[in-house]
């Protein structure tokens, strides 16, 4: 920390000073350029010393501040080269490739300070190696008689040289200029534009303004190197200088701009203050995703209870695994966690950002794990009622099958059995066997009707058979008043047609025993994904959920399916119950 | 005659199957499942199928729908459909509008062994078994209203009687009643109900049931 505090205004001063060296050293060494251009090469390798010492000190654990700096450097070095110092032009003639290499190392390092990508590594080792190898190779043979391209042609000495080889030179040069401005530039600009078509919308935005000023360079790169092999440059040659400096100097502002736009982006944490006094716990996520500029944001709160993160309405969600397209950012509180927001991984590069979202909303947030809480055992009584409700649904369909399948078809064929004996036996035997026989089977009918009606009340057989409107239509005939039925002949689920019938059986019966009424009507109908039934009377009124009346226990079997029961009654208007319970699709 | 019958239940069965043999039927086949019963229906064609509505694996209606597909793949064979509940809609789809050669009963009414062999062999020769429960269900849907109200205790008597199936004979013997009586009682129905005479017993069945269900 305090050494980077130290190191920084060093750096700036040298590289102020290696700046106008280099100003100094084109100015005097380069017959054909203008003071002008000098000056413009040097602003434009400063802009990366500007943009790498501020981005170095906003993030200091962020590479993209030094390689900046290195680029800043490298860039100088590129000028120094055209000295005729032997030494200063051997070393800097050597080091004078690696500058592009390192701008393209910024953009494709850009915003994070690292690159991950295997296909983007592997180009920068390349890159960096043609860098430095073939100015190398060229100062082993360098030989004075030949013309090294874009310096004068004024002779040096090359230091390393180990053995002039005239045409080497040449081919060598050719080799570099079309690996390096030809191959490696069209490469690079097809990286960045992978790098940008497969971005997150999020990213892109944040990436876009400096890659689009990479390619800028690196087009200017692959123009260069084919206009150097042309025999007669074209006028438009030396505009072309002003391309490549204006595409480099718009890396940096690229990059001040993005960590501007990032202090911008904290200006809606102010906002997110007073929106969150006035959101509701369900309306967090949208704020939250407002304040991050990050539309996909996900927001989960940790259950301590259930050991699981859950989504604002209790449900379990499952926490992705950092990658490509998403990043999980977990909040703690007290050592245990709170929340996670799962977002977008160029929010990665904003910590800051992130930071100051997440301590804003803190007491939102465990406002909303609160009411994630809470609609999590909601939803676990409804899941459990409706298992409650669904369980003695289904032993009521098994008693009444079993009574049915077993005990009513033994009596049946027993009470056959002894009509039969009457029937063969009936003139031997005498009167009063007989008529033994005859009681007998009589009272077994009697028990299997019985056993009918039990049956019948536990679970309408009917209801299996022939639907809803069927066993409505039973349930009306049965009925000791006029009852119209109007019902959809429509197939539902059996525990919705189950639910259904009881409505209607129920509210039935209360008719019958407390409205004194002359006449009802029942109706069954689908209404936008819900079965509506209805049961009306024209008797007293004044039934209500709180007398009892098993109106209360009906409403929490429908309310267990998801439904809703209401009634109507005023006093001597009759009764109006509906039931509305939901049937999907 | 030929009897298929088919239910779950090898007591019933058997002892339904005693009670056709004395009553004069030959039993061709027992089947304990609808597949059973398709494949009996198919190999011996018999004269009439009596089937429980309520078989494995379900236990819902597999009887019930296996009829409908033997009366509508071999129209030839009547199908007497036996069932543990009455539920008039019901039986009315599957009765369809063709009452020849059908009958919907109450599984109890195998008891009344008389008035049983009697609807067994009503069905087998082309003629109709309405439950009196069924009909009980669409004459007390009506309640109070319009011209059965008009109909006399005896008529809606012989209304339900002939609604079931029954042919003249048939009522006259139900009600200890002459033949000319019955025919008087039919006539007086037809009129105060608004219906036009019909020529033979299954459309009156069908005209009554008609009646009866709109």
């Amino acid at each position: 920390m305090s050494g980077r505090r130290v190191a920084q205004p060093g750096i700036a001063v040298v590289g102020v000073a290696f700046g106008l060296l280099a100003y100094r050293v084109q100015v005097d060494n380069l017959p054909l350029t203008t003071s002008l251009r000098a000056a413009a090469t040097v602003v434009a390798a400063w802009s990366f010393l500007v943009a790498g010492l501020i981005a170095w000190a906003r993030q200091p654990w962020n590479r993209l501040g030094p390689l900046m700096l290195a680029t800043c450097f490298a860039l100088l070095a590129r000028q120094l080269r055209y000295s005729h110092d032997a030494l200063a032009f051997t070393v800097f003639f050597l080091l004078g490739e690696i500058g592009y290499a390192l701008v393209a190392h910024v953009a494709l390092a850009y915003p994070s300070g690292q690159v991950v990508d295997r296909l983007e590594r592997a180009f920068l080792w390349v890159a960096y190696g043609i860098a430095i190898a073939f100015p190398f190779a060229i100062l082993l043979v360098y030989d004075e008689t030949r013309h090294l391209r874009f310096l004068d042609p004024l002779p040096r000495e090359s230091l390393l040289q180990v053995s002039p080889h005239p045409r080497l030179v040449d081919a060598l040069q050719d080799a570099f200029g079309v690996l390096a401005y030809g191959v490696l530039a069209a490469a690079f600009v097809l990286l960045v534009v992978r790098k940008l078509v497969t971005a997150t919308p999020r990213t892109r935005r944040v990436l876009r303004p400096l890659l689009l000023a990479a390619i800028a360079a690196a087009l200017w790169a692959v123009l260069n190197g084919i206009l150097t092999f042309a025999t007669s440059p074209p006028a438009f040659m030396n505009d072309l200088f002003w391309w490549q400096i204006l595409s480099l100097t718009a890396l940096p502002l690229a990059l001040l701009w993005g960590m501007l736009r990032a202090r911008l982006a904290r200006v809606h944490v102010g906002e997110l203050v007073v929106h969150l006094e006035q959101s509701s716990p369900g309306e967090l996520r949208d704020e939250l995703a407002r304040a991050l500029e990050d539309p996909s944001l996900e927001v989960a709160f940790w259950l301590p209870e259930r050991g699981e993160f859950v989504d604002a309405s209790g449900r379990t969600f499952e926490v992705p695994e950092d990658g490509p397209t998403r990043t999980v950012t977990r909040l703690e509180q007290d050592d245990e966690p709170l929340a996670i927001l799962v977002h977008d991984p160029s929010l990665r590069n904003e910590p800051k950002l992130v930071e100051a979202v997440a301590a804003t909303a803190r007491l939102a947030l465990q406002n909303a794990r609160l009411h994630a809480e809470v609609s999590a055992q909601l939803e676990k009584v409804k899941e459990s009622r409706t298992r409650i409700v669904s369980a003695a649904d289904e032993e009521r369909r098994r008693i009444e099958r079993d009574i049915h399948d077993g005990a009513q078809q033994r009596l049946v064929a027993l009470a056959l059995e002894l009509r039969s004996a009457q029937r063969k036996l009936g003139s031997e035997l005498d009167r009063e066997l007989e008529g033994l026989l005859a009681s007998a089977a009589d009272e077994l009918q009697v028990a299997v009707d019985e056993l009918r009606e039990l049956a019948q009340g536990i679970h309408p057989g009917v209801l299996v058979q022939g639907g809803l409107g069927a066993a409505l239509e039973e349930l009306a005939g049965r009925s000791p008043i006029p009852v119209s039925v109007e019902s959809t002949e429509e197939r539902f689920a059996p525990e919705i047609e189950g639910t259904a019938y009881f409505v209607a059986s129920e509210g039935l019966t209360n008719v019958v025993k407390h409205a004194g009424a002359t006449r009802a009507s029942i109706r069954a109908q689908r209404r936008n994904g819900t079965l509506v039934v209805e049961v009306e009377d024209d008797g007293v009124g004044g039934a209500s959920m709180a007398n009892g009346s098993g109106l209360r226990g009906l409403a929490d079997r429908v309310e267990a399916r998801g439904g809703r029961l209401r009634v109507t009654s005023v006093g001597g208007a009759g009764t109006r119950l509906v039931g509305e319970i939901p049937c999907a699709s | 005659m030929r009897v298929v019958i088919a239910d779950d239940s090898v007591l019933l069965r058997e002892g339904l199957a005693r009670v056709l043999r004395d009553g004069g039927f030959d039993v061709v086949a027992q089947a304990a499942d609808a597949d059973e019963l398709r494949q009996a229906v198919r190999r011996f064609k018999p004269d009439i199928a009596i089937v429980d509505v309520r078989m494995p694996p379900t236990h819902t209606d597999e009887g019930a729908r296996a009829a409908v597909e033997i009366r509508e793949t071999q129209p030839e064979v009547a199908v007497l459909v036996l069932s543990q509940v009455i539920e008039a809609a019901h039986a009315m789809r599957l009765f369809s509008e063709r009452p020849e050669g059908f009958g919907y009963l109450l599984k109890d009414r195998v008891l009344e062994i008389d008035d049983f062999l009697e609807s067994v062999r009503r069905v087998a020769r082309g003629g109709t078994a309405i439950d009196p429960e069924v009909i009980g269900q669409l004459v007390g849907r009506r309640h109070n209203s319009g011209p059965l109200e008009d109909l006399t205790p005896r008529e809606r008597e012989v209304l339900e009687l002939m609604a079931q199936g029954l042919s003249n004979r048939g009522i006259c013997q139900k009600l200890v009643v002459s033949p000319k009586t019955v025919e008087t009682h039919v006539n007086s129905i037809f009129l105060k109900l608004g219906l036009m005479p019909a020529p033979d017993e299954h459309r009156r069945v069908l005209a009554v049931l008609a009646y009866l269900r709109s």
